[in-house]
């Protein structure tokens, strides 16, 4: 009888269900995709996150002096699909819980991911090539580390010299 | 009395929608941050309006497709002068994932200025809640301002 009255009195002891978010703290989800977060020292460069960015948030522009990468990731085209940081190989892009991205018009250029991720230099001829991070070496690069950071010229000579070397050395087991 | 009606008005700034070609998200969440007690943007003094004519705040959502612009443009002229224009979502600053689509004309942008942006795809309510205090904190200095250059 009276269903209403149990209703009634739980809810009067269970207090207000409006968050006091503008006065008081909002409570966020410990999963919920905010904005992206981007540590220029462990990216790579392969480009994987623009590619795969449905609304072209992601930009990676050459610098014009050739000694690195401008890394441009726009807040305001950014649809929180979090694919960029399902597919980076290195994990330098991940998705915080951050929401808080209101802004004034003026400043709505502003509002992105600036970073500036300079290239690496082959050890053995100097030439330019992407970054290899601790982070790509221990992933892809763990048989051979010092062949890794070479440049891809440098790399196809080293594997010939060691595809020779062992060539030579079964010839000389089994003439 | 004009100051006494601008000082009073100052405190509860009425909303007014334009959805100018959303695909409807924004606009659940915006319906979220007014109707469920759990958001409740009405106990900070704002209230949701049917007639652009009583508008202080327009919130605008979607890209701006060709077929609605005209209209969007019609209505976003009838508000009253010292006006704050939201945008809500990214598809009014970016295009979101409809840029170079081939019913998106141009950004909101050429069209109307934006004064507060609130990004996300959609954003949260809160973040709607925040973005329409920030939009009233613009609004209350243009009251100011307009008391001068419009009387």
């Amino acid at each position: 009888m009276l269903p209403f009255l149990k209703i009634m009195f739980r809810n009067l002891l269970r207090g207000p269900s409006t968050e006091p978010f503008p006065l008081g703290p909002a409570r966020t989800h410990k999963n919920f995709r905010g904005c992206a977060k981007f540590e220029p020292e462990k990216c790579i460069l392969c480009g994987i996150c623009r590619h795969v960015c449905a609304p072209g948030a992601i930009q990676l522009r050459p610098s014009e002096d050739g000694s690195g990468m401008e890394y441009v990731l726009w807040h305001n085209s950014c649809v929180f699909c979090g694919m960029c940081a399902h597919y980076c190989p290195t994990g330098a892009l991940t998705m915080t819980d951050n929401w808080h991205l209101v802004h004034l018009g003026a400043e709505k250029f502003s509002n992105c991911i600036d970073e500036f991720v300079p290239y690496d230099e082959c050890p053995e001829c100097g030439a330019k090539i992407q970054p290899r991070p601790q982070a790509i070496i221990d992933k892809i690069g763990y048989r051979h580390p010092n062949r890794f950071l070479l440049c891809p010229k440098c790399k196809r000579e080293s594997i010939a010299r060691h595809a020779a070397k062992v060539h030579n050395k079964t010839e000389q087991a089994h003439p | 009395m004009l100051n006494l009606i601008n000082k009073l008005a100052g405190r509860s700034p009425w909303i007014y929608r334009i959805n100018a070609g959303s695909c409807n998200g924004c606009d659940v969440e915006m319906a979220t941050a007014a109707l469920i007690p759990r958001y409740d943007v009405e106990r900070l003094g704002c209230k949701y309006c049917g007639s652009p004519r009583h508008a202080d705040v327009v919130l605008i959502s979607g890209p701006l497709t060709l077929r609605v612009r005209d209209k969007v443009l019609r209505v976003y002229d009838e508000i009253p002068h010292p006006k704050v224009t939201v945008a809500v979502g990214v598809c009014p600053v970016s295009g979101g994932c409809f840029r170079d689509g081939y019913s998106v004309g141009a950004n909101i942008d050429h069209y109307i200025p934006l004064d507060v942006i609130v990004p996300g795809c959609p954003p949260r309510p809160q973040a709607i809640i925040e973005g329409v205090l920030k939009a009233v904190g613009v609004w209350r200095a243009r009251l100011e301002e307009g008391l001068c250059s419009h009387s």
